[in-house]
């Protein structure tokens, strides 16, 4: 679905093996600064992120702030870091494995996959742990489902995805005839994953952290992180998503690593259910997809972290640099403005990053031949 | 995307030869899928019929056909759109801007009449799609992703237009294309009947005409349109511009149909027009599929959730069947896709 050819980039691919753009020895140092900046994403995410919290620091110390935008503040502000990062961790998978993967089902998973996790844990009292899991293996199925409709059958995973988008959100509503679970286990949880905790022997010099960070995100993370840079599944998906014939000739089960990614989508996000049921102290049959959804965030964070559309490229720093800088220019704009007008505004900075980073990923397409 | 590279169908027609018999060079006027829809569509009202007599009826069939307006409008946009390989996710928070604007500054502040509240409307649509036309067919950018980001930017200037309250007493300028006994002719909406004179226009251009045929050249191989003198930037950028244009126009119906305006107008409904476009046939890797296909997919829809409301389930359980047919509709095109390329 792409207008810039799918040709294009492979043309300038090698224009770039054979032609003089190489590395240059003799590039001057300001040529260095913006090739880096360019092809280099997460450099640009990093003085982007510097440049909105030095802008935000110095709004808050003149006083036009609502509110201190200190560092407690900005820790506290990172529990909102924990559904958006692990989603796009899950859509890094999906849109990595490459053939127009991307997966719009994500919130609905979440809203499906939390409402399962609201009756095992709030209603049938299972153990925490059993509950999780199961929520965690509800949400790999409901993804597995969709990557057996685009791995196996064939379908554009937009489609696939649109198609379970409806399916599961239908079904999250009606399950429990579009009531919420509240119950008391349900609402105890808000204090084990959302609550902000003083760490361990170095906590008093550092502001206090929402567990969820370290429940969640960072298991999470440091999962994903090893499975795509340190085992054969990781680099058969960065191979399919850069050329899936090559990948089929090199022996590698194209169809079962897709597939997989796409299981693996689900399952991070039946975890997300779990932190969202944490997070909101209730079971809602809309978490995923009310206003305007989770997938729709997810995938910005993924474009935004330098993931490209096409597959195949694509790394877990840039989705957390791409969090991060969300989240806290997020935090920033909600203390600037009054009332209603600091979401609208965070509609707008998303959209105009998102243009821009596109933007600036077809730029640095066409002069350095690629963005890492 | 480009992985897929078996000849299709419908190349641009070379002209001078006629075709042979086996390869046609156009797909037949009224393709398979479009068959099967008019076979769903026709059994469902007739089940629909006996088990709730009162499904067949005017009061019934009108605000079905009503609903069904905007989303084929739209649809006619994004089937073109999709043709050469492109998608729009903006086209809600468009509508939100554009039914905004038309119903609280013309209408309400202004208390301008029926015909200028319609061309303000279809101009600042216009000019939307147009921001996206250029983001996409100038910034060599995908279009999923300029899209989503203008979306967002759509959405937060709806919400700054809307001002945290919604639009009430909405004088009934509108009321031609609306809902109610002025909004009809010989009893079928005015805006039905539009949406089907604007599909008979887009349906022989797309397929009678060198232009039309440029979209199709397009998406089924962007590069080899190029080589062929197609001006591949520029019915891009039309694509687009045209999407905004129906939105425009279909934002004039939405506002018509009620006398107030919510803030969520237009939410979800990107995607309710991607799946009519597709339920019809429409191939989302570009190329292939015809409006009269996202005719039915929306009709399909509209049955489907009317239905199910009319036979006293829960409203949101429509969802899941148009989850299932998208499956089902996009699934049967793929068996038969493979199965001609076998042949």
């Amino acid at each position: 679905m792409s207008i810039p050819t799918a040709a294009a980039p492979d043309l300038t691919a090698q224009d770039d093996q054979s032609g003089p753009p190489t590395p240059e020895r003799g590039e001057s140092l300001p040529a260095r600064v913006i090739r880096a900046l360019l092809t280099q994403r997460i450099v640009l995410l990093a003085v982007l992120l510097v440049l909105v919290v030095v802008y935000f620091m110095v709004l808050g110390a003149t006083g036009y702030l609502t509110a201190a935008y200190d560092f407690d503040y900005l820790s506290a502000a990172l529990i909102n870091a924990v559904p958006l990062a692990m989603l796009g961790f899950a859509e890094l998978f999906v849109i990595l494995s490459g053939r127009g993967g991307i997966d719009l089902s994500v919130g609905a998973i979440v809203s499906l996959a939390g409402m399962i996790f609201g009756f095992a844990y709030g209603r049938w009292g299972w153990p925490l742990w059993l509950a999780i899991v199961i929520t965690a293996l509800v949400g790999a199925v409901l993804g597995l489902v969709n990557g057996l409709l685009v791995a196996y059958i064939g379908f554009p995973a937009l489609i696939a995805t649109l198609a379970t988008y409806y399916a599961y959100k239908s079904l999250a509503v009606v399950i429990n005839n579009q009531r919420p679970i509240s119950t008391k286990p349900i609402q105890n949880l808000y204090e084990s994953t959302a609550r902000s905790v003083e760490l361990p022997l170095i906590g008093s010099w550092i502001p206090n952290v929402p567990k969820g960070i370290f429940l969640f995100l960072l298991p999470t993370l440091v999962v994903v992180w090893l499975l795509l840079a340190r085992t054969t599944y990781g680099r058969r998906v960065y191979a399919i998503g850069t050329n899936d014939i090559a990948a089929q000739w090199s022996a590698i089960g194209v169809r079962a690593t897709r597939a997989g990614a796409y299981a693996l989508s689900g399952l991070i996000s039946g975890l997300v259910a779990v932190v969202t049921v944490g997070q909101f102290a209730s079971a809602r049959p809309d978490a995923g997809v009310s206003g305007n959804g989770m997938a729709l965030p997810a995938i910005t964070i993924a474009v935004l972290g330098g993931v490209a559309i096409t597959g195949g490229i694509g790394r877990v720093s840039g989705i957390v640099l791409a969090t991060v800088l969300i989240v806290w220019m997020n935090a920033g704009i909600r203390l600037a403005f009054e009332g209603n007008a600091g979401p609208q505004y965070q509609l707008l900075a998303l959209g105009l990053l998102l243009v821009f980073a596109a933007l600036l990923n077809g730029f640095a397409l066409r002069r350095y031949g690629g963005v890492g | 995307m480009s992985i897929d590279v078996v000849a299709r169908d419908e190349t641009p027609a070379s002209g001078s030869q006629p075709p042979a018999k086996r390869h046609r060079v156009l797909a037949p006027p009224v393709t398979g899928q479009e068959i099967v829809l008019i076979c769903v569509i026709a059994v469902l009202w007739v089940i629909l019929g006996f088990a709730t007599p009162a499904f067949v009826s005017a009061g019934s069939i009108q605000p079905l056909l009503g609903a069904v307006a905007p989303i084929a409008l739209i649809g006619i946009g994004m089937t073109v759109v999709i043709i050469t390989g492109g998608i729009d996710v903006s086209v809600g928070a468009a509508i939100a801007v554009c039914s905004v604007i038309t119903a609280k500054l013309v209408l309400v502040q202004a208390g301008l009449s029926l015909p200028v509240a319609v061309l303000i409307s279809v101009v600042v649509g216009g000019l939307l799609g147009l921001l996206n036309g250029v983001l996409i067919a100038y910034g060599r950018v995908h279009a999923i992703i300029i899209t989503f980001g203008t979306a967002n930017i759509f959405l937060w200037l709806s919400l700054k237009l809307f001002n945290s309250t919604t639009v009430n007493n909405i004088p009934d300028t509108l009321a031609p294309l609306g809902n109610g006994a002025a909004g009809r002719t010989l009893g079928v909406p005015n805006s039905f009947l539009i949406t089907v004179v604007l599909v008979a226009i887009a349906w022989i251009y797309l397929r009678h005409t060198a232009g039309g045929r440029h979209f199709y050249a397009i998406g089924g191989d962007q590069l080899a349109a190029e080589l062929a003198g197609v001006k591949v930037r520029q019915r891009v950028l039309t694509a687009y511009l045209l999407t905004g244009l129906l939105v425009g126009l279909a934002s004039c119906i939405v506002v018509a149909q009620g006398s107030n305006l919510g803030q969520n107008v237009g939410s979800g409904k990107e995607l309710a027009v991607i799946a009519a476009v597709v339920i019809g046939g429409t191939s989302i890797t570009g190329g292939r599929g015809s409006v009269l296909g996202t005719v039915l997919g929306a009709l399909l829809v509209q049955t489907v959730a009317s239905g199910v409301t009319q036979l006293g389930w829960r409203s949101e359980l429509s969802d899941l069947f148009v989850g299932v047919a998208i499956i089902i509709a996009v699934g049967a095109d793929l068996i038969r896709e493979r199965a001609r390329r076998k042949r």
